[in-house]
């Protein structure tokens, strides 16, 4: 880190060594871009939406997408991690206070530096949408909130069991497309992202963001419409299998980035290709504004500050006009308002009973009075006709 | 007997016009156990209000009545209460006449002479009528079916006018009864047999194949159900001038499309039913109802009264939407037959498992809409429960039935060939 740093600020100085009129301009520029574009902030919403001691691998998923986004460089506060069970407590886990990711335990993911922010029964679709749209009550504390706003950069890491069009938490709930993408579609019109990054690791992962309509929106699955994701590579000590093929390889190469690495997202859809994962990853990047050549994995994957340190001053001019907006101050006379009548209970009470609307056919009158009336003067003699008449 | 008869109906509306006015009036017609989507009050509204608004009462799935009970409440919907009130008296007061025929006499010469304490003296003969009216009047099941004003009373009325008029001996009248209980629903078929047994016995036509006075007599009695029958769907054709009733009122019946749960049979089994077996399970079902007619009329040929008992118990066990109406109307003829009640082996138990089950119906039907701390199976036990005991119930009069006719023939204390006692044993 102090490498880089140093790196950058030994860039500039060499910047102002050269040429002077023109650093002035390069630092103007410098600084017009810092404002004008881009994100300032990075977020992660890490998800594993499964439970139970065979589900180990959703939860290893999970925890190398969390150490390599905190390795990076995203701070705890910015990450909502949610684990649907706890593996390394599991008393089936028999080395308990780990998670591994590799077999022969090379990596434990999990430490004594895990924050998990949504645990167990915690994590239901209800709770991730509203850390998605932000509309929590008012006592959650804000580990628990996705305080992100319009130049915030996400990435959202979902893994679990899914199908086509959804994915399942819990083993008792779904989560559809649809209601993911209208999620993010609040989510846009709140401004809560800048630009986001989906991936998600499940069975058919890539029918989860066909249904994505808004803006600056980037997706990656592990598998398309049809396909199983598979799973790595079991440990015969701890008897499950460990982590998912793709974000095994996923792990792989965030390994290899460090926070001035400028491996764009190119590279990131060429991780884990047909032959290593079974299934094919997809990705989508039809609703990205920039090109994803131009996207740098740790503009997602980290949280780099753009820190740039010069010794000028420099005229900013103002970007932003503040519009006085006057309100036309007039006062609309509201007139009292009433509910309508719906229910009229003076009007039901008195009421007559109400005509009847139907009646029998003549027709059938006739045949039934008939039919009777032969019926009974069969039965009972044709003498009781003189009574009658 | 108009006094006690009279003092015994002022006791019967008094209650029911008690219950009525107070707040049991809305609970209990919601209950499942006292009505059924077939006859429940609450349809026979709603169908008569969607009469007013110009639909067909069978469009949806609500009603599932027949035309000529549309065109009856047409009238008096008003005056429900009063008019369930009457029938049930209707009944009570058809039950008294009939039972006044109880055939007797006809029997007493063949018997040996020991078994002259099994016969039963006109003395005690004289008060069954006025014992079977009040079984049916004072039972709670007629109490809550009367009070729930579900139109199993009015089902109810119609087999006991038809066996009235089939004791009374009057084919015509019993084939139209007949015809209108069966149009009603379709069961009451199986008493058919009984009937035409009774009638033939009556004009002393003995069942012998080869008789043509037998056949003639037959297919008599055969027109005239079937003409009646006929005569009935027909009128109720021209009654909403389409055919849709056939399929919302027997289809229904047939095909149990409605589980909600009841005291029946087939609810809980066939909401758990795969669509594959459906077809087959229905049709076991629905035989299971019609299967008991030609053996026992086989073994009861001499003694259709007590055929039209068993088949009306058989029809309130295994239909489709029993209701405690059903039962109501065939435990009225218990105290026709308390001479057997010597015989019979399993009354105590039957009586107290009847009465648990009557009692936990509510419970558990409370426990698991309400408290959830129970599940359909509760309910489907205590209905099985229920139900075997009526079973055993209906079996255990059989037994003591033919056991008494063993002992009318064979004498009542039953030596064998060397002289020593023998017992009975139903193998």
């Amino acid at each position: 880190m102090a490498s880089c740093c140093s790196l950058k600020v030994l860039t500039l100085f060499s910047l102002f060594i050269v040429p002077g009129a023109v650093e002035s301009n390069n630092i103007e520029a410098k600084a017009g871009q810092f404002f004008s574009s881009g994100h300032t902030n990075n977020w992660a919403v890490l998800v594993c939406t499964s439970r139970f001691w065979f589900n180990y691998r959703h939860v290893a998923n999970t925890l190398s997408v969390y150490r390599s986004v905190k390795r990076l460089g995203i701070p705890d506060s910015h990450i909502v991690l949610m684990l649907a069970d706890d593996m390394a407590c599991n008393h089936r886990n028999p080395k308990p206070a780990t998670v591994f990711s590799h077999k022969n335990m090379e990596l434990n993911v999990y430490g004594d530096d895990v924050e998990v922010d949504y645990r167990g029964y915690e994590v239901t679709v209800e709770n991730f949408l509203r850390v998605l749209t932000g509309r929590l009550p008012p006592s959650t504390p804000r580990s628990k909130r996705l305080l992100s706003d319009d130049h915030s950069n996400i990435l959202i890491y979902l893994t679990g069991h899914g199908g086509n069009g959804f994915l399942k938490f819990q083993d008792s709930e779904e989560i559809s497309n649809v209601e993911l993408a209208d999620a993010f579609e609040q989510m846009w019109t709140k401004r809560r992202y800048n630009e986001l990054l989906f991936i998600i690791d499940t069975c058919q992962g890539a029918s989860m963001y066909e249904r994505f309509y808004s803006p600056n929106l980037m997706a990656l699955a592990s598998s398309q419409v049809g396909e199983d994701s598979l799973s790595h590579q079991p440990d015969l000590a701890i008897g499950v299998h460990l982590m998912d093929r793709y974000t095994f390889y996923l792990l792989e190469f965030l390994e290899d980035i460090h926070p001035a690495s400028t491996a764009n997202m190119n590279d990131l859809f060429k991780v884990c290709p047909k032959s290593q994962c079974v299934s094919t990853p997809g990705h989508r990047t039809d609703l990205f504004l920039r090109d994803p050549g131009n996207v740098l994995i740790t503009d997602f994957f980290g949280s780099v500050r753009k820190v740039e340190i010069t010794m000028e001053t420099i005229n900013l001019t103002a970007p932003m006009v503040h519009l006085a907006v006057e309100r036309p101050v007039s006062e609309l006379k509201t007139e009292s308002q009433s509910y309508v009548d719906q229910l009229p209970v003076a009007e039901i009470i008195h009421q007559k009973p109400k005509q009847r609307d139907w009646h029998p056919p003549d027709g059938f009158i006739l045949g039934l009075w008939t039919l009777i009336l032969l019926v009974f003067f069969k039965t009972y003699g044709a003498k009781h006709l003189k009574h009658i008449f | 007997m108009a006094a006690p008869l009279t003092l015994l109906l002022i006791v019967a509306v008094t209650i029911r016009a008690v219950l009525f006015r107070s707040s049991l009036a809305e609970l209990i017609p919601e209950r499942v156990e006292v009505v059924s989507p077939l006859n429940a009050w609450k349809r026979v509204v709603e169908g008569l209000a969607l009469l007013d608004l110009g639909v067909s009462p069978y469009a949806g799935d609500v009603f599932h009545e027949t035309p000529l009970i549309i065109y009856f409440f047409h009238f008096v919907s008003d005056y429900a209460e009063i008019v369930f009130m009457v029938m049930t008296r209707l009944v009570g007061c058809v039950f008294l006449l009939q039972f006044r025929k109880q055939k007797y006499a006809l029997e007493a010469e063949r018997y040996p002479l020991d078994c002259l304490e099994l016969i039963r003296t006109p003395k005690e003969m004289y008060y069954i009528p006025l014992k079977v009216a009040m079984f049916y009047l004072l039972n709670p099941f007629t109490i809550l079916s009367c009070v729930a004003k579900s139109t199993c009373g009015l089902n109810n009325a119609v087999i006991a006018l038809f066996i009235l008029c089939t004791v009374k001996g009057s084919s015509l009248m019993s084939a139209i009864f007949l015809a209108l209980a069966t149009y009603q629903s379709i069961y009451p078929l199986t008493l058919f047999a009984p009937a035409l047994l009774y009638l033939l016995q009556r004009l002393y036509i003995p069942v012998n194949w080869q008789r043509s006075s037998f056949w003639l007599f037959t297919t008599q009695y055969t027109f005239m159900y079937l003409g009646s029958l006929c005569v009935m769907v027909c009128l109720s054709f021209f009654l909403l001038s389409s055919w849709d009733f056939l399929s919302s009122v027997y289809g229904f019946i047939l095909s149990v499309p409605d589980l909600t749960p009841n005291i029946g049979l087939f609810w809980y089994f066939f909401a758990e039913m795969f669509e594959h077996f459906r077809l087959f399970f229905i049709c076991v079902f629905q035989i299971n109802v019609f299967f008991y007619t030609i053996p026992l009329s086989i073994k009861l040929k001499e003694h259709p009264i007590f055929l039209i008992f068993m088949q009306i118990a058989i029809i309130s066990i295994f239909k489709s939407y029993p209701t405690v109406g059903d039962i109501a109307l065939y435990m009225a003829f218990l105290p026709a037959w308390n001479h057997l009640y010597r015989f019979l082996r399993n009354i105590f138990l039957v009586s107290v498992v009847l009465l648990a089950c009557s009692t936990l119906f509510p419970v558990l039907w409370h426990l698991w809409i309400y408290a959830g701390s129970a599940n359909s199976n509760f309910y489907y036990a205590i209905t099985l429960l229920f139900n075997v005991a009526q079973i055993l119930l209906v079996s255990d009069y059989f037994y003591a039935y033919l056991r008494r006719e063993h002992h009318l023939t064979h004498g009542l204390y039953l030596k064998r060939k060397d002289g020593s006692e023998a017992t009975l044993v139903l193998k």
